[in-house]
């Protein structure tokens, strides 16, 4: 798994993901999001396009930082989730209190 | 074990009485003749339950929950105050030092049994449920988790003690289940609760995160669950209950999922609800496969998740599965052994099973355990256990397990 993250405007943080997030890389995955969270970033998308699997921690992971966010006045959003992934979301029903985006424009206009 | 219960009164014929009383009814009954020797029999090993009569010399009953209630050991220990008839300002007073009830002096002797056990069952999960919460919260900790990693070994051996070895033998139907741990310590987990002469509770679980503390919920959500199902409530309501439970006292990222109903043998019902989990699937004898995804949110992460009961009718031959992911999410091999059927037969009016199926060639997947589950319906469901296990090393070209899996599989008998 590799990621970046990309600052734009309105302090909006993009966390670009590529790879499955499973066993280790879901610890980076976790600080990676809290460290976004601690500098002050509360606005977070979380693009999925390349992310063929997770696994129920990096599920965990998600859930905490969505809440965290919440509570600072922020939000956590999902960029295109890929069938197996949104799979995931949709027995969970996690896909009824996060919000899920298409389109990286679409992801950003949610925080407008 | 049976619960303890301390009985104090000065008088010994009410004492002698009350032993006489309770005894049959399964408790184990300790008495003591004044207030010290209360005090002191209840510090050196807590009982489950004080009667306690509040008209003593030397020190009442007041005076004796105040003690109780300063106490670390007792303080949590429920008390019956027994007063004299009409004394309300005792009745009152006693309620606000801390007493859970009072009896009024002359009592009768049903309503005494009666009352002990209303008492006792109100305060039964609490007792249970808040060492493991205590625990669960310095398993949070650096020093905690240290402290508690000794006894991971014990937590496995008490976690396969927890999971029944057998299914239960139910008349008209046959149960069969599969456990296999890539671990010391499972997330996976089942239970069968007898609730009525035709009434079974059924659930299937998966806990996520990871060591001790998950090893914790998993015990924790277990023993909740016996405790509250033996209410007429719907799994969903059940459901519920337990998530709001586990949602208030556990981080976010600790959570379960898990499928809990009530098979019912007279009307060949399964009422169940799900809580984030794989779906079920039923196979039917016109060979159709339905995915049963009736259910709500995973357990334990938000308090204010809600969920919805759904039933399904078992027709004679009809197989219900559950199972973990685990078993769907199961890497394929190199040679994941071709599957000339794969898929679902595009006649059936369930050809959308697993519309949004995780790929199978990369991961076992729901759909084709529904495909080797129909190929293989007419067998008893242990031997579909076998098959399903089997049909994953075929695919995985292992028999080595990459995460825990659970399988149960009711059959209806034809």
């Amino acid at each position: 798994m590799n990621f970046d993250t990309t600052i734009g405007e309105e302090n909006i943080s993009t966390l670009h993901v590529e790879g499955k997030i499973l066993g280790n890389a879901t610890d980076t995955f976790r600080k990676e999001m809290e460290m976004q969270l601690q500098t002050g970033y509360d606005k977070l998308v979380v693009d999925l396009t390349n992310v063929p699997l997770i696994d129920s921690s990096a599920l965990g992971a998600i859930v905490t930082t969505l809440k965290s966010c919440q509570e600072s006045g922020g939000k956590l959003v999902l960029l295109n989730p890929q069938k197996a992934v949104q799979e995931v979301l949709e027995v969970t029903h996690l896909a009824t209190v996060i919000e899920i985006y298409d389109t990286e424009e679409s992801a950003r206009d949610a925080f407008m | 074990m049976a619960e303890t219960i301390l009985v104090v009164d000065d008088d010994l014929d009410i004492l002698e009485l009350l032993k006489m009383n309770l005894e049959p009814e399964g408790y184990n009954v300790r008495t003591a003749s004044d207030g010290d020797s209360a005090v002191q029999s209840a510090c050196t090993d807590p009982p489950d339950l004080i009667l306690l009569d509040v008209m003593m010399p030397h020190k009442n009953g007041f005076q004796v929950i105040e003690e109780l209630k300063d106490i670390e050991e007792t303080k949590s220990v429920p008390v019956i105050l027994v007063t004299a008839r009409g004394q309300t300002e005792d009745k009152v007073r006693g309620l606000d030092t801390g007493a859970d009830d009072y009896i009024t002096k002359p009592f009768d002797l049903r309503e005494v049994t009666a009352r002990v056990e209303a008492v006792l069952g109100r305060t039964r999960p609490i007792k249970y449920i808040n060492p493991l919460m205590r625990a669960m919260g310095e398993g949070f900790s650096e020093k905690g988790l240290e402290q508690l990693a000794g006894h991971l070994q014990a937590a496995a051996a008490i976690q396969k003690k927890l999971l029944p070895e057998q299914a239960p033998s139910i008349d008209g139907f046959d149960i069969a289940t599969l456990l296999q741990s890539s671990t010391s310590v499972s997330g996976d987990f089942y239970d069968f609760i007898p609730l009525s002469e035709t009434q079974i509770g059924i659930v299937l679980g998966d806990v996520k995160g990871n060591g001790i503390p998950a090893a914790l919920l998993m015990v924790m959500i277990r023993t909740a669950l016996r405790l509250l199902c033996h209410e007429e409530d719907t799994p969903a309501l059940i459901l519920k209950r337990i998530n709001d439970l586990v949602a208030r006292d556990t981080e976010a990222d600790l959570f379960a999922t898990m499928i809990y109903g009530i098979l019912d043998t007279e009307t060949s019902t399964f009422t169940y609800s799900n809580g984030g989990h794989c779906y079920p699937l039923r196979w039917n004898t016109a060979r159709n496969i339905d995915v049963l995804k009736t259910g709500g949110m995973l357990i334990g992460a938000f308090e204010e998740a809600t969920f919805t009961t759904g039933t399904c009718l078992l027709a004679p031959g009809d197989i219900l599965v559950f199972y973990t992911d685990g078993i769907t999410e199961t890497e394929a091999g190199d040679d994941p052994g071709s599957d000339e059927n794969h898929g679902v037969s595009e006649n059936s009016e369930q050809s959308d099973v697993y519309p949004d199926a995780i790929p199978t060639d990369t991961f076992y997947g729901g759909d084709r355990l529904a495909v080797c589950l129909s190929k293989n319906a007419a067998l008893s469901a242990s031997a579909l256990c076998e098959a399903v296990v089997n049909d994953l090393a075929l695919f995985s070209g292992s028999t080595q397990t990459p995460d825990d899996r659970a399988l149960i599989v009711i059959k209806r008998d034809v």
